[in-house]
């Protein structure tokens, strides 16, 4: 069966990379570049989901 | 609240990815099996992600932070008392009966272990609950999206009945099931870092608790009596009603979590798959309820955040707070991570009552009353047809719902009539062999009833008492909590008396399917992390602890 892993790495990957491409943008009541955290957070997540398919292939 | 063209483009992202895995699983359905059950054969990992997913519906995500508003962080009683228990409950004592004895659905064990009429009253019910669950939850989300985005409210129904219908219809339940997986993910990530920002902004947890009033930020210490605290409820309401009655009759009988763990590719797995959904399912409040009680202290601080307020000036309205702190700390890009998120969230629940209407409608009504003994590929086709029928009726409730609010809360009130007694039928059929075909439909017609006479005699915040009322609650919250309390004492003891004055089944019949009669797995050569009795005893551990720092 497909593995779950490699369409969850590819959607978070790729948000991840277009929040980072909006990084200058903020909202009205925090400070923190909010686009940044959650878009590294994202590629990382997308990362590790993409080592786990891998290790299983 | 206006979203920007990358905001667009994530919606897009996630609509296109939940269409490509149900193009993918596609090539999995060649049998009824394959789409109604996904022939058993999902991994743990999978099933356990979806088994709590399917339960993170619009009322989840956007209710539990708008109760988080209005009742504080007694709201997590919805998780740490009624779900979790209940879900180490099913893992590790009800799951060996709906795997083992190879049922396809709730109903039909239901068929295996008493007989056809119990059977016919609990699917029936059932199917029909689902569809209008569903509905109600298109109805939230089109309400929601036109009142925060402006958006066409037949727009929102639409587009989100059609990608569901096209994810399910290609993939069936498998196809579900992996879509739940990637929103699951998608809910986490898209509101997790929204409590952290609410929360630090409101200073966190002890700027919580130095703003709001005490018995907002405690989960037991005001439960003594029930006008202490804003849920209006009392410890023992609160522990049978919620944390026994309806936390177990849900977790442990509903089809459409039940079926998730039958999906799982092995006895094992199935017995995991809630006790491992146990882990994320402790942390959910942290998630969806502690923004409400942040979007409550801000409104009380000089922040530039206001709690919305009813149009009319009709008080606060709490469903608003997630959207509204959302506009207020998501900047364009996480707005549309955020929106999406709540997209899939209406998406998930929505599709996991889809897939367990048509398993419903095609096994225990279609095949059982209108066509026997066809050949699978029938089945397949049913499955199929009955999944556009099952979104179509969705549609239609949902408009439903805008045009009569008040029928729909009345099929509500009569739907928490039929489940409030059901927990008892099942601990009754499983664990005393002596139960009865004639016990079991007699304790739920009489527990049904029960719950209705209890309805009728009682009132709370207006409702009720359209017999006579000889009580007043505190809160519709207590009222449910004792309604079900009393259903289920009524269901089990009508079911046991019945039971005696009947024939039981021979014990022949009764194999797999009751304590006693069945053969429990033996996992002690299985590695520690794979045991059930020692996840359920981590797990168990983890929620004292989380109850003794939240008291």
């Amino acid at each position: 069966m497909t593995d779950l892993r490699i369409p969850i790495a590819l959607f978070f990957g790729i948000v991840g990379v277009l929040l980072l491409t909006v990084t200058g943008n903020h909202a009205p009541l925090t400070e923190q570049p909010v686009n940044l955290y959650t878009g590294v957070s994202m590629l990382l997540f997308a990362g590790v989901m993409a080592w786990l398919a891998r290790r299983r292939s | 609240m206006s979203l920007g063209p990358i905001d667009y483009v994530v919606l897009a992202l996630y609509f296109a990815f939940v269409l490509g895995i149900g193009f993918l699983m596609r090539r999995k359905v060649e049998t009824s099996a394959d789409f109604l059950t996904s022939h058993r054969s999902v991994p743990v990992w999978i099933t356990s992600l979806a088994f709590i997913a399917a339960n993170l519906g619009a009322q989840e995500v956007v209710g539990m932070c708008a109760s988080g508003a209005k009742y504080g962080w007694m709201t997590a009683h919805f998780y740490w008392v009624g779900a979790v228990p209940a879900m180490l409950f099913i893992g590790v004592f009800m799951m060996p009966f709906y795997y083992g004895s190879k049922a396809r659905s709730v109903p039909e064990y239901l068929r295996m272990r008493f007989d056809e009429k119990t059977r016919a009253l609990n699917a029936a019910s059932f199917a029909i609950m689902t569809v209008f669950s569903s509905g109600i939850s298109m109805y939230a989300l089109g309400k929601l999206f036109q009142l925060v985005l402006g958006w066409d409210f037949t727009a929102s129904v639409m587009l989100s009945a059609a990608i569901v219908l096209v994810y399910t219809f290609l993939g069936g339940l498998t196809s579900a099931i992996y879509n739940e997986v990637l929103q699951f993910f998608l809910i986490v990530l898209g509101f997790a870092p929204l409590s952290i920002l609410a929360v630090m902004k409101a200073g966190g947890w002890s700027g919580l608790q130095a703003r709001l009033a005490p018995e907002m930020t405690h989960m037991w210490r005001y439960v003594g009596h029930a006008s202490e605290n804003p849920m209006g409820v009392e410890a023992f309401g609160l522990v049978a009603g919620l944390g026994f009655v309806l936390s177990f009759g849900y977790w442990c009988t509903d089809f459409l979590v039940v079926q998730r763990a039958m999906a799982a590719d092995s006895m094992s797995a199935a017995r995991r798959t809630p006790l491992v959904a146990a882990f994320p399912k402790m942390i959910m409040p942290f998630i969806v309820i502690l923004p409400g009680l942040a979007a409550l202290a801000l409104g009380q601080m000089n922040s530039g955040y206001s709690f919305p307020l009813k149009e009319g000036g009709g008080g606060p309205d709490y469903d608003l707070a997630l959207t509204t702190l959302m506009a207020k700390f998501y900047p364009s890009g996480m707005l549309g991570v955020g929106l999406t998120a709540l997209m899939a969230s209406f998406m998930s629940g929505m599709a996991g009552n889809v897939t367990a209407f048509n398993t419903v409608f095609t096994y225990d009504l279609y095949q059982s009353y209108i066509r026997r003994g066809a050949p699978d590929s029938h089945y397949l086709k049913i499955a199929r047809l009955t999944t556009v029928g099952g979104v179509a009726l969705s549609i239609a409730t949902a408009y439903l719902a805008r045009l009569f609010n008040n029928i729909m809360d009345l099929l509500q009130l009569v739907f928490s009539f039929v489940n409030a007694p059901l927990f008892a039928t099942f601990l009754l059929g499983m664990f005393w062999k002596r139960t009865t075909g004639h016990g079991a439909f007699s304790g739920l017609l009489a527990g049904t009833t029960a719950a209705a006479v209890t309805h009728g005699l009682t009132v709370a915040e207006g409702k009720g008492g359209w017999i006579l009322p000889v009580h007043t609650f505190p809160s519709t919250m207590a009222q449910n909590f004792w309604m079900a309390i009393f259903a289920w004492s009524i269901c089990f003891v009508v079911t046991i008396v019945v039971s005696l004055m009947t024939p039981a089944k021979p014990e022949a019949e009764l194999r797999g399917l009751v304590y006693g009669l069945t053969d429990v797995p033996n996992d002690a050569l299985e590695p520690w992390y794979r045991r059930p009795l020692v996840l359920a005893a981590i797990v168990g551990v983890a929620l004292l602890i989380l109850n003794a720092v939240f008291w």
